[in-house]
């Protein structure tokens, strides 16, 4: 079966005045279809370019970049719109895209409902909390069914509470709906309780360091749950150790 | 043994502290009263007993006699009405126009980079120390008038707006760009909404601006307005005439703002 996305020797440079920057030097990795992967490496390092290149954004400077199907990215913070609704907020790509249909558009009134924030679509952003918020982001993303899923630090703008639950529940949605799923985070126990594999980079440039598999001897694979398991201290200690992270 | 501990309604601090926060409320609205109504009767007072000179300096009961004879014969109205028409037509000109500009500036980065000194220099230039040369291109009328007006308004709504517009938050741009939006878009969905704030902002100052320009427009070429009432008034030494036009031209500037103040937060009722 075909890799939904595949690095290959992948390298980026920054031009500024300053001079030429390495953001990510050979770079290769596969996810394939239905996978969560997340990305972990030092504050810095490049990760949140690997998703812009993913995205389009803008090309490798040297490599190739191959993603077999369609996109969805979420950004760092919700950036609703604060001058739409919510249910306009979640029609926005439908709007871009050309494809505001009927049919579409219900599709993404089931999403708000499916998702317990029906009673809310008429609400404007600021009206909502910022786990409510980040769940309406995962709709806008969803409403266009996108067979790949780019989470940029998605959770990083909450509070710690709210972070672990949204992280559960927004890990548990994208399950659910059976997405392939690349997450970028610094947060080592986020990254492994929610994903099948870590990618463990190096500080910038950016390169592989380690492919972790992470297998959990857990009932059920929630976030949450993962949280439990007895294997998951082990991976978090070995990841700790390959980020060197050095306090000082 | 346990009691049941209950938030009194109102402590009595709080009684306290909005009675004098009431009380001083009304101590400055009344102050303000008593200093304007007491200015009016000083100065009646001072040119009653000549202790300035009356036809140099009027008094209100003449002011109040020239706008009631005025408004009966109509005059009044005319000039308003004409003061008013120009300063509307010439900061909606000049708030339409600047936001025109500042959406192709926004477009071509090559063109706002090559405007920039250009624009920082006719900001700093008096707008009225063209007026002259506007008149002198567009003939002694009320176009000249209007175009003095927009002139005051539109370099400094270019410059606003074309700043609020830069200073979009570069994730709501990257939002629309990975949906695949193009810069239409990007301008349509995320821009140019995100900016009425600005926009309306940009509407309040031009309304102060416009008032400005259509008054130097008017000492220099109308035969209508209150400027031109002012100006006039002044040659012939009706001081009642100038000093009524100056105090219906604070009134109409407040009501302008105050309407445009309403304007804004009706469009932006929903944001927070």
């Amino acid at each position: 079966m075909l890799p939904m996305v595949s690095f290959q020797d992948v390298s980026l440079s920054y031009h500024s005045l300053g001079g030429e920057t390495r953001a990510v030097s050979h770079l290769s990795f596969t996810v394939a279809e239905g996978e969560f992967v997340s990305i972990v490496g030092p504050s810095g390092c490049g990760k949140s370019t690997i998703l812009s290149m993913l995205a389009g954004l803008f090309p490798p400077s040297a490599g190739s970049v191959r993603v077999n199907g369609t996109i969805g990215y979420m950004l760092q913070k919700d950036h609703l719109l604060e001058w739409r609704t919510i249910r306009s907020n979640i029609f926005l790509g439908l709007e871009i895209q050309g494809k505001a249909t009927k049919e579409n558009k219900s599709f993404a009134e089931e999403l708000l409902k499916k998702y317990g924030l029906w009673e809310f679509r008429d609400h404007f952003p600021a009206q909502l909390s910022g786990g409510m918020r980040q769940r309406a982001a995962l709709i806008r993303t969803l409403v266009l069914s996108p067979d790949l899923l780019l989470l940029d630090e998605p959770f990083s703008a909450l509070d710690y509470q709210t972070r672990l639950s949204v992280a559960d529940e927004i890990g548990t949605i994208i399950r659910q709906e059976g997405k392939t799923a690349i997450l970028v985070s610094h947060d080592i126990s986020e990254a492994i309780s929610l994903s099948d594999r870590v990618i463990v980079l190096s500080g910038r440039p950016a390169r592989l360091k380690k492919i972790h598999t992470i297998e959990l001897s857990v009932e059920e694979r929630t976030p949450m749950k993962a949280r439990e398991a007895p294997e998951f201290r082990e991976y978090f200690n070995q990841i700790w150790k390959e980020l060197d992270v050095h306090v000082a | 043994m346990w009691r049941e501990i209950k938030q009194p309604a109102m402590s009595q601090a709080q009684a306290r502290f909005l009675k004098e926060l009431r009380l001083r409320r009304w101590a400055v609205r009344v102050t303000q009263w008593v200093f304007l109504v007491g200015f009016l009767l000083l100065w009646e007072m001072a040119a009653n007993r000549e202790w300035i000179d009356p036809f140099l300096c009027s008094q209100p009961t003449e002011i109040w006699r020239t706008a009631v004879e005025m408004a009966q014969n109509g005059m009044l109205w005319a000039h308003i009405g004409t003061t008013l028409w120009e300063t509307a037509a010439g900061f909606l000109l000049g708030t339409v126009l600047g936001v025109m500009v500042a959406v192709l500036l926004w477009w071509n980065s090559f063109v706002s980079e090559v405007a920039e000194p250009y624009l920082v220099v006719l900001n700093a230039v008096p707008k009225t120390a063209l007026a002259p040369i506007i008149i002198v291109w567009l003939g002694n009328n009320q176009t000249s008038v209007i175009a003095v007006a927009l002139l005051t308004s539109v370099v400094v709504t270019i410059m606003t707006v074309l700043n609020g517009f830069l200073q979009t938050e570069e994730e709501k741009i990257k939002l629309i760009r990975v949906f695949g939006g193009t810069k239409w878009q990007i301008f349509q969905k995320v821009v140019f909404p995100a900016n009425i704030p600005c926009m309306m902002n940009a509407l309040k100052i031009n309304v102060g601006l416009s008032f400005v320009g259509v008054i130097v427009g008017e000492f220099l070429v109308a035969q209508k307005g209150l400027g031109f009432l002012i100006i006039y008034g002044s040659q012939v030494f009706k001081l009642s005439w100038v000093l009524m036009s100056v105090v219906i031209l604070s009134v109409l500037a407040a009501i302008l703002y105050k309407a445009i103040a309403c304007l804004e937060k009706f469009v932006l009722r929903k944001r927070q």
